[in-house]
């Protein structure tokens, strides 16, 4: 899978999983316990693709931190998804990113491509019955400014 | 015609994700012939055409709509004042399919236990469960289970499972088909021993699968005496 960092491709085709039910994934996490999307079920959930080697990643993940202190009491889950080759880089990189919320590691890509991951960072926005709502293939202050509005738009349904 | 399009989609009549809709089409049939009689009783006593197929598929749509295209169409037919009266039928309509998507709903539940039954008939049926006890010695993460060396299952827990499974509840990990004969079960089992440390061990069983259901189960057990986990694999008999 050839994965693109950095800004987002102008003619990027439409997300196909929009409106679909989100895929489940049970995966480890690079620091603490494992997790699996199905229990989450009734919350909002952010699930943000990284990689170690994506620099605007690092600062995505520290603004969707933000958000999920803020929303956090609202119902709202975040995980974030290493798509590393390496688990001890993804593991390193997640020691020093310091959120709150799970990184989590996918090494072997199988969630990587039931998600269409075709950009880094990727943040895709599911609703409390499990339904893709958003997608996010870039991050720049006007997607974040987005990300803000989808995410309270979903948090009030 | 509309306002029949409306009353006989499915999206509005059966919400319920997984109803086929080879199961959906005969019901939804039967909400159109029971709307058939309503609309006949609810109609005035105009003659003949009020038993006409444009008058009675202007009756299933909801009240206020129901006069716009059938005005047009039958407009000798006076139903503006019929649409007024027809009202309380309407209700009793709403109630029938109310009444109707439950069924649908209950025949969705028995189509499932059915498909369950069909895809995993007793005969063949095998189904592996997994429990904890006290785990003191280990932390479950991830269990592996082959059978006659082929992986059939690689499930991974979360804390949340591991809470409820220590709590006592026993997890339905496995559920497939096998012929009669004798079968080799292998689980491996993944997660830190004692001290944090990375642990992961096997258990295996030879069992002979006869022609009713088989049930087995992965027991995981703290051995006090050894200061060890315990893997067991039962047999049900």
């Amino acid at each position: 899978m050839a994965l693109g960092c950095g800004p987002a491709v102008p003619a990027q085709p439409p997300y196909a999983l929009l409106g679909q039910s989100a895929p489940d994934f049970a995966l480890h996490a690079a620091v603490g316990g494992n997790a699996r999307l199905s229990e989450h079920r009734g919350e909002v959930v952010v699930v943000s693709f990284w990689s170690s080697r994506c620099t605007p990643c690092r600062t995505q993940l520290a603004a969707l931190n933000r958000s999920l202190t803020t929303y956090h009491s609202a119902g709202l889950a975040m995980f974030g998804i290493g798509v590393d080759d390496d688990p001890a880089q993804a593991r390193e990189f997640a020691r020093s990113a310091s959120v709150s919320f799970a990184l989590l590691l996918d090494p072997a890509k199988g969630v990587s491509r039931s998600y269409q991951v075709d950009n880094l960072p990727m943040t895709v926005l599911i609703d409390r019955s499990g339904t893709v709502r958003t997608v996010l293939r870039d991050y720049s202050p006007e997607s974040e400014q987005l990300y803000l509005q989808q995410l309270r738009a979903l948090l009030n349904e | 015609m509309p306002q029949m399009t409306r009353a006989m989609s499915p999206a509005d009549a059966a919400p319920w994700r997984a109803a086929p809709a080879a199961l959906l089409a005969p019901l939804l049939a039967g909400v159109l012939l029971a709307a058939l009689p309503i609309t006949a009783r609810g109609a005035p006593p105009a003659g003949p055409d009020a038993t006409t197929p444009a008058a009675a598929a202007s009756a299933p749509a909801p009240p206020g709509e129901a006069p716009a295209a059938s005005a047009e169409a039958d407009a000798p037919l006076a139903t503006p004042p019929a649409a007024a009266e027809s009202s309380p039928d309407t209700r009793g309509l709403d109630q029938e399919i109310q009444e109707l998507k439950k069924d649908v709903v209950d025949l969705n539940k028995d189509l499932f236990i059915l498909e369950e039954e069909l895809l995993f008939p007793a005969n063949t049926q095998v189904a592996v469960f997994l429990s904890v006890n006290v785990g003191q010695f280990f932390g479950l993460d991830s269990v592996q289970l082959k059978i006659d060396r082929k992986e059939v299952i690689n499930y991974l827990y979360t804390p949340r499972e591991v809470e409820a499974l220590l709590k006592g509840g026993v997890q339905r990990l496995y559920l497939g088909n096998l012929k009669v004969g004798g079968h080799e079960l292998v689980a491996f089992f993944n997660g830190k021993g004692p001290n944090e440390r990375a642990y992961k061990r096997g258990a295996s069983l030879r069992f002979e699968k006869g022609v009713g259901a088989k049930y087995l189960e992965l027991k995981i057990d703290d051995r006090q005496r050894k200061l060890q986990p315990e893997f067991e694999i039962k047999d049900w008999e």
